[in-house]
Parts: C-alpha cells; sequence; structure tokens
C-alpha cells in the first residue's frame, strides 16, 4: 500500500514537470511525454494489473486538467499500459534497452490515436507533417528522457518491492 | 487484529470492467457535463497551486540551465545572434513600417480609444498542455479574480486567447495558434471580415493561417493589419491578432488566404492580460 502511494505520488511529480517546468524550458523542442514513461516503466515491471491502474491514473490526471474528450487519455493509456504489462515476464534487471523499445512504441501508438482522434476526424489528413513536425520529435524527446528517468523508477521500485518481499515473508511484521 | 479483503480478479477481466467504467465516464460526461464539471474545477483547484508554485521553480530552473551552457555553444550562439540581428533589424525596419501604418489605422478606427476601454487584469501562465499537439495553457486567475468563460486574452500588444474553463483560482486559455481555434477576424484597413485558425504544422515558424477574405481592389498586401472582426460573438472588436505574411488568391477567385504572423509570441509566454468585458451580444444582455 505504502509502495502505491509513493508511487501515486512519484506519477503525480511527473505531471507537474510535464505540464508546469518542461514546457517553459526553451530549448526543449518538445515536451516529453513523462507520464507514458512512467505507465511503460511500472508496466514492464510489475505487470499488467499494476500496468493498467497506473495507466488509467495517469490518464485520470490528464483528462481532468487538459482533457478534450474526458475519458480518452484514462482509455488510451490504461490499454497500454496493460500492453506493456504483458512484457513484464522478459523484466528480470534495470537494462534500459527493452523499455525503451516499449516506450518508443507505446508513444508510436500514443501519437496514432491521438492523430486519428484529434486531427484525422477533423479533416487534417497531412499525416506526413504531424509525423515528422509533432510525432518524431516527441518519440526523440521521450527517449532521452527515458535513459534519464527510467533507472529512477527501477531503484524506487525496486527497493520498495525488496521490502514488501521481506514483509510478506516474516510471521510477524505483516499488516 | 484488521483482516484484508482480496478480490482476486484476472488482470484481463479488470481491463474489460475499467473500459467499460470509462466509456461510461465519457458517455456521462458528453450527456450532461454537470457531472463532470464539479469534479474537474475541484481537481483543479488542488492541482493549480502546486504547479503555481513548482512553475517558479522552474522559471528559476531554466535560468540556472541557460547559464550552464558552454563556451563552444555560446560562440555558435553569438554568431546565430548577430545573424539575428541583421535579420531583425531588417524586420525592425519593416515593423516601423507598419507600425506608422497601424497608428494611422488606429486613427481611423479609434482603436485608440476602445483599448484602455477595456478594463484588464493580469495574470501568469503556470502550465501548459501535457501534448505537444494543442496549445491551451492554465493561468493563475479564475472565478475569485472575476474571470468568466469567453473573456479574451491579449499579451504583448496582441490577442491570444480565450478563456474556455474557469476554475476558483484558475483559468484555462486555449491560444489562437491552437489547431482548434477560429477567430473571426477582419483586415485593418478594408473591414472585409475573415477567419484565422490555428496552425500545429505551421507553428514552428509561428504562423497561422486565414481564410475567406475578399479583397477584390488587392487592397491587402503582406503587412496589413489582421484584427478581430466586430461582428464576432466572442472576440471584443479590434484587438490586433496579427500581420499578413503572404497571402494569395484560392481556387474560387473570390476569396483570398493565407498566413499571418501573430503579434504575441507563444513560445516565450509568461504573463497575459485577461480583458474582463465581455463582448455584448444579444445572447449575454439577455
Amino acid at each position: 500500500m505504502k509502495r502505491k502511494l509513493i508511487l501515486f505520488l512519484i506519477l503525480f511529480l511527473f505531471f507537474l514537470l510535464q505540464t508546469a517546468v518542461l514546457p517553459f524550458i526553451p530549448a526543449l523542442w518538445a515536451v516529453p511525454n513523462l507520464l507514458l514513461i512512467f505507465v511503460v516503466s511500472i508496466a514492464f515491471m510489475q505487470g499488467t494489473t499494476e500496468g493498467m491502474t497506473t495507466g488509467f491514473l495517469a490518464g485520470l490526471l490528464v483528462d481532468l486538467t487538459y482533457g478534450r474528450i474526458p475519458g480518452f487519455t484514462m482509455v488510451v493509456y490504461m490499454y497500454l499500459g496493460y500492453w506493456n504489462g504483458r512484457y513484464a515476464r522478459i523484466y528480470f534487471d534495470e537494462d534500459v534497452k527493452v523499455p525503451l523499445l516499449l516506450v518508443t512504441v507505446s508513444d508510436f501508438v500514443y501519437s496514432i490515436i491521438y492523430y486519428v482522434a484529434y486531427f484525422l476526424l477533423r479533416g487534417r489528413t497531412n499525416f506526413g507533417g504531424y509525423l515528422v513536425g509533432v510525432i518524431l520529435p516527441e518519440i526523440v524527446s521521450t527517449l532521452i528522457f527515458t535513459l534519464i528517468l527510467y533507472h529512477l523508477i527501477y531503484r524506487i521500485n525496486h527497493s520498495m518491492v525488496e521490502v514488501e518481499k521481506k514483509g510478506k515473508q516474516s510471521l510477524w511484521i505483516r499488516d | 487484529m484488521k483482516r484484508k479483503v482480496h478480490i482476486s480478479m484476472k488482470s484481463n477481466h479488470m481491463l474489460a470492467v475499467m473500459t467499460i467504467v470509462a466509456v461510461g465516464v465519457i458517455l456521462g460526461v458528453f450527456t450532461s457535463s454537470r457531472i463532470a464539471e464539479p469534479v474537474r474545477s475541484a481537481v483543479g483547484s488542488v492541482v493549480a497551486p502546486i504547479q503555481n508554485g513548482i512553475n517558479t521553480i522552474g522559471g528559476q530552473l531554466s535560468t540556472q540551465f541557460s547559464g550552464f551552457q558552454n563556451v563552444q555553444k555560446l560562440s555558435a550562439e553569438n554568431k546565430e545572434l548577430k545573424s539575428q540581428i541583421a535579420d531583425l533589424k531588417e524586420k525592425n525596419n519593416a515593423l516601423a513600417q507598419s507600425s506608422d501604418e497601424l497608428t494611422r489605422l488606429e486613427k481611423l478606427y479609434d482603436l485608440d480609444q476602445e483599448y484602455p476601454q477595456y478594463a484588464k487584469v493580469g495574470a501568469e501562465v503556470i502550465s501548459k498542455d501535457p501534448g505537444n499537439w494543442f496549445s491551451t495553457f492554465v493561468v493563475n486567475k479564475g472565478s475569485d479574480d472575476g474571470i468568466k468563460v469567453d473573456m479574451n486574452v491579449m499579451a504583448q500588444g496582441g490577442l491570444i486567447g480565450i478563456v474556455t474553463r474557469v476554475g476558483k483560482t484558475w483559468a484555462q486559455v486555449r491560444a489562437i495558434i491552437d489547431d482548434d481555434s477560429n477567430v473571426s477576424a477582419m483586415a485593418a484597413s478594408t473591414s472585409e471580415p475573415c477567419m484565422v485558425t490555428g496552425d500545429l504544422l505551421g507553428m514552428d515558424e509561428g504562423k497561422i493561417k486565414f481564410y475567406g477574405l475578399r479583397d477584390s481592389d488587392n487592397a491587402i498586401i503582406e503587412g496589413a493589419s489582421i484584427v478581430t472582426s466586430n461582428i464576432s460573438n466572442k472576440y471584443l472588436p479590434g484587438l490586433l491578432i496579427g500581420y499578413v505574411s503572404d497571402i494569395s488568391i484560392d481556387s474560387n477567385n473570390l476569396t483570398k488566404s493565407g498566413t499571418i504572423i501573430p503579434v504575441a509570441s507563444f513560445r516565450s509566454l509568461r504573463e497575459v492580460l485577461i480583458l474582463t468585458d465581455l463582448k455584448q451580444t444579444e445572447e449575454n444582455s439577455k
């Protein structure tokens, strides 16, 4: 429970960084999708159930503050969390290669869905322009931030999982 | 001892249940916004002050950040800046010309009388849309400061957007460069109406689009100013939007379209002015 609460606080911190700090740094060409990094990382480390719950909460934060169609981000992040959670079986250490791949694919899928829902349906058919002008810059900046943040998320989550495991093994400390 | 109730459910079943919940939320919100608005407003009231605080840290951070840039980068930047200065000098000349034109037109349109008439409230931008697709932002003034939906927002002397949602301490603004934004505008010199829309793909160059402008005398040329129209039902009349950057005739041979360079720069946006006068329309005054 404690671990989940701390993870939620980190999620909230990522949300604040993504909306209130990073967009104001002029050197950054595109705002990275930190929430997606978090959802993918947690899903990859903890599996489908936690992946989709994290996705659900991340999407809820976006939808309640900036969402255009309420529930849209919630559903997309939830499915991405679930899908990434299926790869938890190949997770064993803090190697960043698989998460990088998952983040790339997830951000791409998310962007495509976003493009179709908000732009293609309004008659913006120039997909190539959006791919080069919006989607790829975002994926690149998200990947760079994955390199920085994945280890951090891993360390925090891993240390708390260890504590949880010990708590479960002990006969006395049980809640 | 407290006993814990464990609800064990397969994750794919849970996914299905949560999908139904989410779709329910979407449908519920579409059918009546009365359910969702209080929740969103409450969440906004919690989030906005935190964002406000963290944003000031972010501001300091970004100034620190630029201090760390190394000498090589600085010398490259120096070169770039020098070319920029030349560029800017040129632009300055062009702007001086258009500002002369503007002062003339302002007199013509009594803008100098109309602008100060509007009551304004200053506000600070505290957060922006989390994606790279839309240009909405939140400011740190809300209904407590008298902000209402549909109030016009200005910055750096030009129109920047319109308030779309209001909480107690925050207000959400949709910028005119937002891909979803449509502003009813007109050419300042001829008063011919046109529409100004945001364009995501033109955003990098800082340009927005306009279309549907009738200009049979070819009076509108590059540098002509575009202001908000007096027939708009949301925007106050005569607010400067920007200057025509290029213009071409449409295939229907009747109207013209092209791009505008907005007066206000969006990337560096931190402070805005909210005009607290709402446009008086028949609907509003009833």
